[in-house]
């Protein structure tokens, strides 16, 4: 009886321990596979916001061209200050142009590392250079398979198609 | 023949599919992959928006500000488009990202309990009282018009007064050639979109003026500045404007135009939408909304808020305050803060040598005592305050003749026109 107890036992930690090996073994290639897969891109999401991951997990956010265009000219950002958590499609700051005031959405989950100062004194940069000098924070991705969510530039390009296609109708 | 039967089906069907969802498969075929991409919404179409126009029954800004945001946080507008109408006490009101230290005369707001609030969405200052009629218009985001909306405002005005206005390039609204009767901002969310201005009727046009004074400040900031315009009243251009006959006029020009575009659809159209609805803005009719107000009257929304900015300012001192002759009267006292969220941070003086010579000592008090408060009379009182403790020893718990021309100097730096 107590032999046999002792053998459950036994096997029963056998497999937690596999199955904790497998999970970890599976984190790890995931990992592996987003350093290595397509994330040298910009992702975007369906709000126009765009995304461009390093090797270190961190994200760059933006605005798309799209965008900038629609908003006209931008003459305050309002940036999330470092520290902050923020989950897929948090609202997390604000954009005033001449038009409208904006609400910025982050395209994915995770820690704001960084804000672009230059951007507070020049919100002008977010019209003339929105996929480089104008963008608006950085974050280190707490769940970087979100990027799987989001789009590539082809696909966006596609979606703005339809997008204006439907405003016609 | 039966396998041509099933091919027809197959491509009928399949027609249908594509009819249907003709966005969703116009990407899978681009794509070809199987990644969930989000779709846009799919909007009714015109036809089935129904519209209502809303009268808040508060006259309070922040409860009417905290009813914009209630509408614009809780309600779906894709089938039903809301114009809400409403009337405030004295107020004067900025932009979200705006300084108010800048675009209001706050020393004479407190005087005149003039209520000064800081609202959601962007654009300049705009002053309030019982002759202004103001308007938000609410729609889905995608089908947010500004141009819509301020075309309804002219509409009415000619068809109800024969008044004739046009829309700059400004998106104001413009009368006999450069009078501004109405400002306009707006706040757009992934879903929802609103538009408001506000319509000057018969405003009190020298309290406008005095409250929205602009000031030798000396402030520096990326804040976004107001445009000062030179305004009129409408009632001064015909006396059959009243707000509550321009709130009628409006509210009827927009029940009888179709959602989405400009056109008269005449009086069937009206009887068609959901008409006019007075709103009380309390917690019992939209629960939370208590919490909102709450918020926006907050010094750290109102003033808290303001994008960081730095002001100096310079002062000549009197020469009697000067030990000796030797100093002309091109000596100068200069103050310099940066001011974050609303709270001095960082505080220069630049104390000119005949000043110190006389027997000035305050300097580092006053820096150490004024980081962290805010920028009004408090930092005043705990400048004195600073300077007063330093007479612990001696009898005279009062200042000298040095100190008061410091802190007479600092307080016009935080409270003067």
């Amino acid at each position: 009886m107590t032999l046999q107890r002792c053998l459950y036992q036994v096997s029963k930690q056998l497999i937690s321990q596999r199955f904790i090996l497998q999970s970890s073994v599976r984190q790890v290639l995931c990992k592996i596979s987003y350093k290595y897969s397509s994330n040298t891109e910009k992702k975007f999401s369906d709000r126009h916001e765009w995304v461009l991951v390093d090797k270190e997990n961190i994200g760059t956010v933006g605005i798309s061209k799209y965008a900038q265009e629609s908003l006209g000219d931008v003459v305050f950002a309002q940036l999330p200050d470092p520290g902050m958590q923020l989950n897929a499609g948090d609202e997390c700051g604000a954009l005033e142009s001449v038009k409208a005031a904006s609400e910025i959405y982050s395209p994915v989950s995770g820690t704001v590392t960084e804000k672009n100062k230059e951007v507070e004194k020049k919100p002008g940069l977010i019209n003339s250079s929105y996929y480089d000098k104008g963008w608006l924070f950085k974050l280190k991705l707490s769940k970087p398979e979100q990027l799987n969510n989001l789009m590539n530039e082809k696909q966006y390009e596609e979606f703005l198609q339809t997008d204006v296609e439907k405003d016609h109708t | 023949m039966s396998q041509s039967m099933m091919r027809k089906f197959v491509v009928t069907n399949m027609c249908v599919v594509a009819g249907l969802t003709r966005r969703t498969s116009a990407r899978s075929l681009a794509t070809s992959s199987a990644k969930p991409i989000k779709e846009a919404q799919v909007l009714p179409p015109e036809r089935e928006i129904t519209k209502s126009v809303f009268m808040s029954q508060s006259t309070d800004i922040y409860t009417n500000l905290a009813m914009e945001d209630w509408m614009y946080r809780n309600m779906d507008f894709s089938n039903h488009h809301v114009m809400m109408v409403w009337r405030n006490e004295p107020c004067v009101v900025i932009g979200r990202h705006q300084n108010p230290w800048l675009e209001a005369n706050v020393p004479f707001l407190g005087d005149k309990e003039i209520a000064l609030a800081r609202r959601n969405s962007g654009g300049g200052t705009v002053y309030h009282d019982r002759g202004n009629l103001n308007i938000t218009f609410f729609t889905h985001r995608d089908r947010y018009d500004r141009k819509y909306n301020l075309e309804i405002i002219k509409r009415a005005l000619y068809r109800s007064f024969g008044i004739k206005s046009l829309i700059n390039e400004r998106q104001d609204i413009i009368v006999r050639d450069k009078y501004k009767i109405s400002g306009t901002a707006a706040k757009l969310s992934r879903l929802t979109a609103y538009h408001h201005c506000t319509l000057l009727v018969n405003a009190n046009k020298a309290d406008l003026s005095k409250a929205l004074a602009k000031r030798e400040h000396g402030i520096q900031t990326s804040a976004t500045p107001s445009t000062p315009s030179p305004v009129v009243n409408l009632a001064d251009l015909d006396n059959r404007v009243t707000v509550e006959s321009l709130q009628t006029a409006i509210g009827y020009e927009y029940l009888r135009t179709p959602a989405l575009h400009i056109e008269d659809a005449g009086e069937r159209h009206i009887s068609q939408q959901r008409g006019f609805q007075f709103v009380n803005p309390t917690e019992d009719w939209y629960p939370g909304i208590a919490e909102l107000r709450k918020e926006l009257t907050t010094w750290e929304w109102c003033y808290g808020r303001t994008p960081e900015f730095t002001v100096s300012r310079s002062f000549p001192v009197p020469p009697e305050l000067l030990s000796s002759k030797l100093y002309s009267a091109s000596q100068e006292l200069i103050i310099s803060m940066t001011v974050e969220k609303g709270l001095i941070n960082d505080v220069t003086l630049n104390i000119p040598p005949g000043l110190i010579e006389s027997g000035f000592h305050g300097e580092a008090s006053v820096i150490t005592h004024l980081k962290g408060k805010r920028f009004t009379s408090e930092a005043l009182a705990a400048l004195e305050n600073a300077m007063l403790t330093r007479h612990l020893s001696g009898d005279v718990r009062k200042l000298d003749d040095k100190e008061q021309f410091v802190a007479k100097c600092f307080d016009q730096v935080v409270n003067t026109v």
